[in-house]
């Protein structure tokens, strides 16, 4: 692969040439690229003063706004690592993440309003107003490690993903190319600015010169206000999971003709909101892509214009540069066509996680090559082509955040009135997937309380939608463990609605 | 009825159905504690707009507005146009 372009050069680059193009989009605020670097170099300022050891690391409270991109463009600028967890975590899981990243300080652009920050490294609210009209955009180091990122998972503490400054370098590289953005294209943010889905739409569209529309997160189940959205910025490229197309899709009253890339990511596509597509977005290629925080993007796949209902959507080829291994059950790797657990190896990989277990089993290396285990299973038709095929532990997706249903069931029977707990995925008419808990108590217990006790210690698309506080013994299957096939049919049955 | 006791009550049906709506804290924090979710908020919006007669579309609404009981009754106190109408619900017996 070519050498990669540094997105840090590129950005003072774009403050430079054109200044007055726009960068941001939130809501009526429109930041241009310059304002966006003296935003930057501002905060850089403020962040030399705290007088932190130039090799530490900081934590950053990513509320999406202009002046949190400015802050992270901040510490990118300034070749320091930092640490981007989910604005949604608890108290205590946030501040374990912080203590592992070695965080001094954990820095935000907004005040933190009603944030228990008990155990935290000191917060300090960092001002990103520019403090003069001429930015001085000096790039700090390449080296090194830039973004960390979280895992989605709600497996006790996520685990810390760094990412070299190189492979973000790499990836934005690849995405400006492969779905062509270019100065002034027009792109819709959705994810939160902690999910690795921003290094596209937000970082990869900045390193072009392009303009990024954030969406506003408390409106983001709001179909009406995304199709508005769509409409007004005429956006030409979007990336989302699932659900924003079906929220789309059933507010839109006619199509969006300006988009001309629609990538697909995240979680699987329901099947029969694929012909809604074609129609959405007449001008648009569609892309279904494939990756996970811990390789970034590693396979697509673009959807022909007539999609087969009946079949499920591939994932398509391996990225160029991408090695993959299918491995059976019995650790036999396959060549050919096959099903089995999904290795992977992208150029824009993480060297492993940071501070914590896992690193072992999740990567591993062969002839060479340090691969990551997904855990997914996917299989290999005789043309190369993929598909995943699901997961076979207790994984589940909720809204595009993977979810382990076995970790938030010991979570629940931590707590000390609990004396059965079975949580289980249930499917959702909007939200594609729901959690349910069904709970069995020795004293009674309100499910407000127990939402308490998982808000301390899950994420908060962990939390079950609807907690069932029942007095009989739950079904068990013959040996022993309960029972979550027959307690899935049971809610279903019951028409609990969450 | 109180605003507080009407908003308990549509919590409950809605969200919480075995808990009882007097349980529920004037702070308790609906949003962190996932008694509401994203999607769910939609409704509560949808609800208190025409229970309250809030002209939604023409108010500058976040988050923090709902996060709680307390924080719900505020929102009404300051965008409710239509106190009479929410009378003559109560009168039905809602």
């Amino acid at each position: 692969m070519a050498d990669s372009r540094s997105l840090v050069d590129c950005l003072a680059e774009h403050a430079w040439r054109r200044p007055d193009s726009v960068a941001l989009v939130a809501g009526e605020r429109r930041v241009t690229y310059r304002e966006l670097a003296g935003m930057a170099a501002a905060a850089r300022r403020r962040i030399a003063r705290l007088g932190l050891h130039v090799d530490s690391a900081v934590g950053i409270h990513a509320a999406k706004t202009p002046e949190t991109i400015a802050l992270l463009t901040a510490c990118l600028l300034a070749g320091r690592r930092f640490l981007v967890p989910s604005t949604e975590l608890g108290t205590h899981t946030l501040g374990t993440l912080f203590e592992r990243a070695g965080c001094v300080a954990v820095l935000s652009a907004t005040p933190l309003e009603r944030h228990v920050h008990e155990g935290w490294p000191p917060v300090t609210v960092v001002n990103c107003a520019a403090e003069d009209q001429v930015a001085q955009v000096v790039p700090g180091s390449r080296r090194g490690v830039s973004f960390m990122l979280t895992t989605s998972g709600s497996t006790g503490v996520p685990k810390i993903v760094p990412l070299g400054m190189s492979e973000v370098d790499r990836f934005t590289d690849w995405a400006v190319d492969r779905f062509g953005i270019e100065p002034g294209t027009r792109v819709l943010n959705y994810a939160p600015l902690n999910f690795d889905l921003c290094l596209l739409d937000v970082w990869a569209t900045l390193k072009a010169g392009g303009t990024v529309v954030l969406v506003a997160p408390e409106k983001a189940t709001n179909g009406r206000y995304l199709s508005d959205l769509l409409h007004e910025h005429e956006i030409e490229l979007v990336q989302s999971v699932p659900m924003f197309f079906r929220l789309v899709a059933d507010a839109a009253d006619g199509d969006f003709p300006a988009v001309r890339q629609v990538i697909l990511t995240g979680d699987a596509m329901p099947a029969r909101l694929l012909p809604a597509l074609p129609r959405l977005f007449p001008n648009a290629r569609v892309t279904n892509v494939y990756g996970c925080t811990e390789t970034n993007d590693s396979f697509l796949y673009d959807l022909p214009a007539h999609i087969d209902e009946d079949t499920a959507l591939p994932i398509g080829r391996p990225l160029p540069g991408v090695d993959v291994l299918l491995v059976d059950g019995d650790g036999v790797v396959h060549d050919g066509p096959a099903t089995g657990e999904l290795l992977v190896h992208t150029p824009f990989q993480t060297e492993g996680y940071l501070g914590g277990p896992g690193q072992t089993e999740k990567f591993v290396r062969h002839q060479g090559i340090r691969y990551f285990r997904t855990g997914d299973l996917v299989s290999r038709d005789a043309g190369g082509t993929y598909t995943l095929m699901g997961r076979n532990d207790f994984q589940v997706k909720v809204r595009g955040t993977r979810v382990n249903l076995q970790e938030i069931e010991h979570v629940l029977l931590d707590h000390g009135r609990v004396l059965e707990a079975a949580v289980v995925g249930l499917p959702d008419e909007l939200a594609g997937l729901r959690v349910h808990a069904v709970i069995r108590c020795d004293e009674p217990v309100s499910s407000l309380a127990l939402r308490e006790h998982c808000r301390l210690r899950l994420p908060r698309v962990a939390i079950p939608s609807a907690i069932h506080v029942v007095d009989s013994p739950l079904p068990t299957t013959s040996t022993g463990k309960v029972d979550r096939r027959a307690i899935s049919s049971m809610l279903a049955h019951t028409g609990v609605k969450a | 009825m109180s605003d507080a006791i009407a908003i308990k009550r549509f919590i409950v049906a809605e969200f919480a159905p075995d808990a009882r709506p007097e349980d529920i804290d004037d702070d308790y924090d609906l949003l962190a504690n996932g008694v509401i979710d994203s999607l769910g908020l939609l409704r509560v919006v949808d609800w208190l707009s025409q229970r309250f007669d809030v002209a939604v579309d023409d108010v500058e609404i976040s988050e923090d507005q709902f996060v709680s009981v307390a924080a719900m009754c505020r929102f009404v106190e300051q965008y409710a146009t239509g106190r009479p109408v929410v009378a003559a619900q109560a009168q039905r017996g809602e």
